[in-house]
């Protein structure tokens, strides 16, 4: 009686500790578990995979802002990494302010893991033939509807302020038309909001990477086909890591498989927690 | 360990914010105040850069004056602090209130009623395998119970009674999948910070 309510009363730092602890010890001595993909990130996967590049390019939004960057980087880097090595066009925009320095590290690293290897011109990734970085549009909403007839006019300049219509790829991607795939990556309700105004009006197909908190949210939407796969969560970055990884031996760290040992660990520390809460609770309460 | 100086100043902000954990502290504060002003300097930075240069002066300097309209209708924002002019403030509000329920109300329709309607009737081609059938008879059921769940206007009792007790248990499960994820979520975040520090900053991560 007297350890279950003691236990009970436990200080909540100490329950801080313990939970740091599972965390930082298996990144320093990390294992390898296993990876089983669910079928959302399989199906974004696919969705990639079948991307013309000849005729598509795919969109990619960065919708998130520092605060969620551990979770959703890593989502950025596996898609690029992907689009990459398929040679499919890639366009980056981003919707808080924020993001644009996300966005910009995202595809800086990226190209450099690729130019590093590339042996010739042709086989590196470069800017304005390969992708391009839109930049940030003050109003989201009259911007993305505005991309259904021109993303010039959306974007008169890039990130780095490039007249958007001279880069060599936007003289062959116009609009929707020429878009395979939007992916918005997100800490926020983003993911639905580019359904509700580019997937229902214009019928791009629009996939999402979302943090774990807001991925319950957006299963409706997978449900009725209007999303196109998602990656939920770190859980769905490393499996999106792991299907890249495994089909185009793409190097590069893969953070979101190395956090999965520390993410497995404290959610035993945590089930293990709150199943001696409840037990504690219910003893003590019988006692009562 | 690194000896890159934006390092050290992002490790020992993470520090001071993570010292919240133990109890309030001027660290805190100033690193919580200090985000808030760095990210509101940062948006400034990008308005500036890429919106009044890109769209409002390059077009000006190429002879495009049309880009004048759009300035004028936004700068009327400013006359709210001018009490005399304050009125003003109530076009561009009228135009961006106005744009925004004209194209949001039937698109909010389509995608998130009419189509998650669609999404929840069972018809013949769902049923083709037993998978694909019995998770369709399922969410069926969740919504249906559901909606009863807040179905307010008549009292619980009989055939209500149980189908409201369906609806508390799958929105109980609702809950538990949504905090599920949330602790993943604040973990990864964890490790994303512990990462930065032990490998970035210490080098103890190799």
């Amino acid at each position: 009686m007297k350890i279950w309510s003691s236990l009970l009363k436990i200080d909540r730092r100490i329950i801080y500790l313990a939970v740091a602890i599972s965390v930082l010890v298996p990144l320093i001595f990390p294992f390898s578990i296993p990876t089983n993909v669910m079928p959302p990130t399989q199906v974004l996967f696919n969705a990639v995979d079948n991307i013309d590049p000849d005729n598509q390019a795919m969109l990619i939004s960065v919708d998130y802002d520092p605060q969620t960057m551990p979770e959703l980087q890593p989502m950025l880097k596996a898609l690029l990494r992907h689009a990459f090595a398929r040679r499919l066009p890639v366009l980056v925009m981003s919707w808080p302010v924020q993001g644009l320095g996300l966005g910009k590290k995202g595809l800086d690293e990226v190209t450099a893991e690729f130019n590093r290897l590339a042996q010739t011109a042709e086989d590196s990734i470069i800017y304005g033939r390969d992708y391009v970085f839109l930049g940030w549009p003050p109003y989201w909403l009259a911007a993305v509807l505005r991309m259904g007839s021109d993303i010039g006019q959306a974007f008169p300049a890039d990130y780095y302020k490039n007249r958007t219509s001279a880069l060599e790829l936007m003289k062959r991607i116009k609009n929707y038309n020429d878009i395979g795939l939007i992916i918005s990556i997100a800490g926020s309700a983003a993911p639905q909001s580019w359904i509700t105004y580019v997937n229902t009006r214009f019928g791009v197909r629009v996939g999402a990477g979302s943090t774990a908190v807001s991925a319950p949210d957006f299963y409706p939407f997978l449900n009725t086909g209007q999303m196109t796969g998602m990656m939920a969560g770190l859980k769905g970055a490393s499996e999106y890591e792991h299907l890249v990884h495994t089909r185009y031996k793409t190097t590069g760290e893969m953070a979101a498989i190395r956090g999965m040992s520390s993410q497995s660990i404290a959610h035993l520390a945590i089930l293990v927690l709150v199943v001696i809460g409840n037990i504690g609770y219910f003893v003590t309460r019988r006692k009562q | 360990m690194s000896f890159d100086p934006w390092i050290w100043i992002g490790a020992l902000l993470t520090l001071a914010i993570f010292s919240f954990l133990y109890r309030e502290n001027p660290f805190y504060r100033f690193a919580e105040h200090l985000f808030v002003g760095v990210a509101n300097g940062y948006a400034i930075t990008v308005m500036w850069h890429l919106v009044l240069t890109t769209r409002v002066i390059t077009p000006l300097r190429g002879g495009n004056f049309i880009v004048i309209i759009p300035t004028l209708i936004g700068m009327l924002y400013f006359c709210r602090f001018m009490p005399r002019f304050a009125w003003l403030v109530r076009f561009p509000i009228a135009i961006a209130l106005g744009f925004s329920a004209g194209v949001s109300i039937p698109a909010v329709l389509q995608a998130s009623f009419i189509k998650q309607i669609q999404g929840t009737i069972v018809y013949p081609h769902t049923l083709v395998n037993w998978q694909q059938g019995l998770w369709a008879v399922i969410i069926l059921i969740g919504v249906i119970s559901t909606i009863f769940y807040f179905y307010f206007s008549r009292e619980h009792t009989g055939i209500l009674k149980p189908v409201s007790y369906i609806g508390i248990i799958f929105i109980m499960i609702g809950f538990g999948a949504s905090f599920g994820y949330t602790v993943m979520a604040r973990l990864s975040l964890l490790i994303g910070r512990f990462y930065f520090l032990f490998k970035d900053w210490l080098g103890i991560i190799k």
